[in-house]
């Protein structure tokens, strides 16, 4: 394994970066839940859900703890708004497909924040948060049975911190 | 004349030996110099190792090495001719995420030339000789019952650690561009890694963590866990051995001994 070099601090600038990821995270988290009550999905597909819904609170965490006291610690409302009247009904595909779109939205925009982030620290936890987040994306693609071309394509495009 | 104690002779004579000893480790005067200890027998040349960086350059040629080591698998993978039948639909992944890689080599080699490096056109020698060849050797076995599954099984376990080699470069590169553009490449590895798993571990239950109730072993998970990994990576393949167990290899991503620096070429 590669010796672990050593990280650097977030600047300020990274702060409020990084704090827009704490509050996308938060909405993603938010988006699962509701996924996860709907009653189209079985118990064993609910308990992914409710995983993936972990994965993003965990990564929210993760970020606030590297923000510190600025940390918002709430979601941010766009994201949530943006993707929210999607997961509705009974057609599970159609809900899969949304969830897919999220993830690959905050795959770029967190891909972005690597180009962007001074601090090393901040780029190493989103660098992992990344390669999670392409999982889940690649997943959702397979269990509603969509192309493999699906599952490894991210053509989502990123958004921009502040835009909203 | 002189009347010492005996405190004082015991003394003196202390700093004499000690005298003696120091100059028997120093210099010997008419003695010839040697680099080498004494030893019975012609003394081996020194070798001098060439001063080498870890710099962006070495990162990329390595990120690119890793790419042509996947390149090599799927390719000797699709020429064993397992891919057939149940795992007919298995050949044409194979091809797909070895034309991704591909692509992969392509870009970073691209980024490579811009900096002014020597773009790397091959495998990482060293990757090849611990990980890959001892695999393959042992998945060609003629006495190995599922060579196909097992095939999967490496293309898996290469695919995380590509994975796991952009991720962990992120704090290594200097340039935040090439941080972007590693991990870019990275999260396509980890999709890679899922379409895999899947093939070994399918359906719902192979997605989050679990672990087999008869061996007490974690399963393939297609979403191993919140973050992404940088923990070595277990293989199992092929035959069985008298004693019932399989051979276990355990992948890490390159270190400084394996990192494809300026000196190390495909020749």
């Amino acid at each position: 394994m590669m010796n672990p070099s050593a990280t650097t601090p977030p600047s300020t600038a990274d702060v409020a970066l990084l704090a827009f990821g704490n509050g996308a995270e938060l909405a993603a988290r938010d988006l699962y839940a509701v996924a996860a009550g709907l009653s189209a999905f079985s118990d064993e597909e609910q308990a992914v859900l409710v995983g993936f819904h972990d994965h993003h609170r965990a990564a929210a965490q993760a970020l606030a703890g590297l923000v510190g006291s600025d940390a918002p610690n709430v979601r941010e409302d766009a994201v949530y708004n943006a993707f929210r009247s999607r997961l509705e009904g009974t057609d599970k595909s159609a809900i899969y497909d949304a969830l897919r779109e999220l993830e690959n939205t905050l795959v770029a925009t967190h891909t972005t924040l690597v180009g962007t982030l001074d601090g090393t620290a901040g780029s190493a936890l989103i660098a992992s948060v990344i390669t999670t987040q392409a999982r889940h994306a690649a997943v959702l693609a397979l269990v509603a049975g969509r192309a493999l071309n699906d599952a490894l394509v991210n053509s989502a495009t990123a958004l921009t911190p502040g835009a909203n | 004349m002189n009347r010492y104690s005996r405190r004082q002779v015991l003394r003196f004579g202390g700093v004499g030996v000690a005298g003696v000893v120091l100059a028997a480790c120093g210099k010997q005067a008419k003695v010839p110099e040697s680099e080498n200890v004494v030893s019975v027998g012609p003394a081996p040349s020194k070798v001098t190792l060439p001063n080498v960086e870890v710099n962006d350059v070495v990162l990329l040629r390595t990120a690119a090495s890793l790419e042509f080591n996947a390149i090599d698998t799927y390719d000797a993978a699709l020429g064993l001719g397992v891919f057939t039948g149940a795992f007919a639909a298995a050949g044409d992944i194979a091809k797909r995420l070895r034309d991704d890689h591909k692509g992969h080599a392509e870009a970073i080699n691209g980024l490579i030339t811009k900096l002014g490096g020597t773009p790397f056109t091959c495998g990482n020698p060293r990757i090849t000789e611990v990980y890959i060849a001892p695999a393959l050797e042992l998945i060609t076995a003629t006495d190995n019952e599922n060579p196909a599954l097992d095939v999967v099984v490496l293309a898996h376990a290469l695919e995380n650690l590509a994975a796991q080699t952009y991720q962990g470069v992120v704090t290594m590169l200097s340039d935040k561009s090439l941080r972007q553009a590693a991990i870019g490449i990275g999260q396509d590895e980890a999709r890679h890694a899922v379409v895999l798993a899947q093939a070994l571990n399918p359906g719902l239950g192979g997605i989050l963590p679990s672990v087999n109730p008869d061996t007490g072993k974690a399963n393939v998970a297609a979403v191993p866990s919140a973050f992404g990994p940088l923990t070595p990576i277990n293989v199992t393949v092929g035959p069985v051995q008298a004693d019932g167990s399989r051979v276990s290899l355990i992948l890490e991503t390159p270190s400084l001994n394996s990192l494809a620096y300026d000196s190390v070429s495909c020749s």
